[in-house]
């Protein structure tokens, strides 16, 4: 080892606030995430939805412009109208890509899945190996503090989350603006805050619990067979228990997915009991407080976990 | 304004007592931080970065109170680690530039000082080279960057040349002594070996079971064992082990490192070469003893045993270790 011959320079700047630190462990951990090819795979994979969800919105709308021009060259107009109609219409009952409040409230149930197993995966990349290789004790040995080091990893996930659902649905509500009837944007600006709303409770919950389960397991593969036994036995229990048993709707509460669903149909202001099957069969859901309840409570223990987690770990050992 | 001033400082885990009543007043400097494991080197640590608040006493560090908030006494501080501590997936440049911007500074400075002290410390070629690629010493480099990266005035080093091999941890000495010497920076240097300390700290303190022991100058802690020497002898070496044994001089024979002697008080080496010629021996080689850390507690203690701690290995010529007490 030789020391160059430039020589140590003092450095005369001013140091800010700890709450400087935030940011960079945030681009930092969103950096390592992405330096990773795998990520950017499962990122691809995660955004079918939408690319579902975008194609489906431009057909629509181009649908209803069809059925207005009569006469097409070798169809018969009627044949033509009744076509374009019916797969309008299963477009409309199925994925309802309408642009109305259904359209964004499908699109993040369904980009809930995709985004449940790719959190799975990066929440070891983004905090589990701060355990393993001992980088805690380099954050912590800095001026801040473990809340800062906690809201930053936090942020990286809630960014990673969102540019999986929140982002590509308002790439959607852009889209329906410009293809739909006109004044669209305007008329519907509740509803831009629904969504808004909507995906950050969805980014924030699944951010501090993926946090949270990754500092307790910490390894990729436990951790992706807890995160998705807890995303997919519990809805099956909520499922058996009210569906099946005919017990009370709170035990639907278990399910977390479930109850960001019923806060995101209180977001976008339409009602969280959807009528499924012929029969009319109707799938009762909790009402809102419950739900507030049990995601605030998961909050809390999830906050309270980590700060006497990260509160524990050695700096000077 | 002084460095570090300590008054009865005390700290509990519940009814272990890990520092008791330590009081310290230190000038700005190269300061070894010694002591046994458990000696509590690595609460003291903590009390100065703010990590822990001590259960009694109190203290400044800088000018700071020790019982104060502890993020702007830790913007003076940069911490070295023992542990590798760092952060797998990011490059050299990288890391010291996180920890510049960690610390509060702006992130181009950032960015330009990592690179500016990654040049310093010999690592341009690896700044852009991954963390989990970095041998030891890089390693022990890079770390000491990310501790120098806002230029703080004071250093905590915890075992700076812990894994580095002879020629890596001489270099770690002398860049240590160089940024203490020529560039105004003051570090504790915690660690086992006196040896390192010995070579770039002007302050020694001594911490065992909680209590300093001693805090002196490194050069007088040295004065003190300068009578305890390493010899390798040629020639009628029994008769000169004989001659030994009756001027009262305390020996150890093993066959690996060579003879250990100590000197009584007033006696001198140049004694001990004539002893040796009176017998027919030579003294091919005599050195200082490198004395370990557990000899000087032991000294300070008052209980100084009679032999150097090493075990013995016999001499052909030399069925006990021969010795006087």
């Amino acid at each position: 080892m030789s020391l160059s011959l430039m020589g140590y320079r003092s450095w005369q700047g001013k140091l800010g606030s700890s709450l400087r630190s935030i940011w960079p462990i945030s681009r930092v951990s969103l950096q390592l995430v992405f330096r990773q090819k795998l990520y950017w795979v499962l990122y691809v994979l995660a955004l079918m939805t939408f690319f579902v969800f975008f194609f489906g919105i431009y057909l629509f709308s181009q649908i209803d412009t069809e059925t207005i021009t009569p006469n097409r060259p070798g169809i018969p107009a009627q044949t033509a109208n009744k076509f374009f109609v019916d797969i309008k219409n299963s477009i409309q009952k199925d994925l309802k890509l309408s642009g109305d409040v259904e359209t964004y409230r499908n699109f993040y149930v369904l980009q809930g899945y995709y985004v449940m197993v790719v959190l799975a995966m990066a929440g070891s990349l983004i905090i589990g190996n701060d355990y393993r290789y001992g980088s805690l004790a380099f954050y912590l040995s800095k001026p801040m503090g473990h809340w800062h080091y906690l809201l930053g990893k936090i942020f990286t996930v809630v960014i990673f989350t969102a540019l999986m659902t929140f982002v590509p649905a308002l790439v959607l509500y852009f889209e329906c603006s410009m293809l739909m009837e006109e004044g669209y944007f305007w008329e519907h600006l509740a509803l831009l805050r629904g969504i808004a709303l909507y995906g950050l409770a969805i980014a924030f919950v699944l951010g501090v619990l993926v946090v949270t389960l990754a500092s307790a397991v910490r390894r990729t593969a436990p951790l992706v067979m807890i995160w998705i036994a807890l995303l997919a036995i519990c809805p099956v229990m909520g499922n058996l228990f009210v569906d099946r048993l005919g017990y009370s709707a709170n035990w639907r509460l278990i399910d977390l997915w479930n109850d960001l669903y019923v806060f995101g149909s209180w977001c976008l202001n339409i009602s969280p009991v959807p009528v499924v099957g012929q029969r009319g069969f109707i799938r009762r859901q909790p009402s809102l407080t419950p739900v507030l309840i049990v995601l605030g409570s998961v909050m809390v223990f999830c906050l309270v976990y980590l700060h006497r987690k990260i509160r524990a770990v050695e700096v000077v050992t | 304004m002084p460095l570090l001033h300590l008054n009865n400082i005390t700290h509990r885990y519940g009814k272990n007592v890990v520092l008791n009543g330590v009081t310290l007043s230190l000038e700005p400097g190269a300061i070894g931080l010694l002591g046994p494991n458990g000696a509590g080197k690595s609460t003291l640590l903590k009390i100065l970065m703010g990590l822990i608040t001590p259960t009694g006493g109190e203290g400044t560090l800088l000018d700071k109170d020790l019982r104060g908030p502890a993020f702007p006494r830790r913007r003076l501080i940069g911490y070295m680690s023992e542990a590798d501590a760092l952060v797998p997936g990011l490059r050299g440049a990288e890391y010291v530039a996180l920890a510049g911007e960690l610390c509060g500074m702006p992130r181009k400075d950032a960015s330009r000082r990592a690179h500016e002290l990654l040049s310093y410390l010999g690592l341009d070629d690896a700044r852009y080279r991954k963390l989990e690629e970095y041998s030891t010493g890089m390693k022990q480099r890079i770390k000491l960057a990310q501790a120098l990266v806002h230029d703080p005035p004071l250093l905590l080093l915890d075992e700076p040349t812990s894994g580095l091999d002879p020629a890596g941890r001489e270099a770690m000495l002398s860049l240590l002594s160089t940024l203490a010497t020529q560039h105004g920076k003051s570090f504790l240097f915690c660690t086992h070996v006196l040896g390192d300390v010995e070579r770039t700290c002007e302050t020694t303190v001594i911490l065992h079971k909680g209590k300093v022991l001693c805090q002196e100058r490194t050069e007088s802690l040295r004065g003190q064992r300068d009578d305890c020497f390493r010899l390798s002898v040629e020639g009628n070496t029994e008769a000169f082990q004989a001659r030994l044994l009756e001027q009262q001089i305390t020996l150890k024979v093993t066959e690996r490192e060579g003879w250990f002697i100590t000197l009584p008080e007033p006696m001198q080496t140049d004694q001990l070469f004539r002893l040796a010629s009176q017998s027919g021996a030579i003294i091919t080689n005599l050195q200082p003893d490198d004395d370990d850390l557990e000899r000087v507690f032991h000294r300070l203690l008052n209980h100084a045993p009679a032999m150097p701690t090493r075990e013995p290995t016999l001499l052909p010529f030399a069925q006990e270790p021969a010795h006087v007490a």
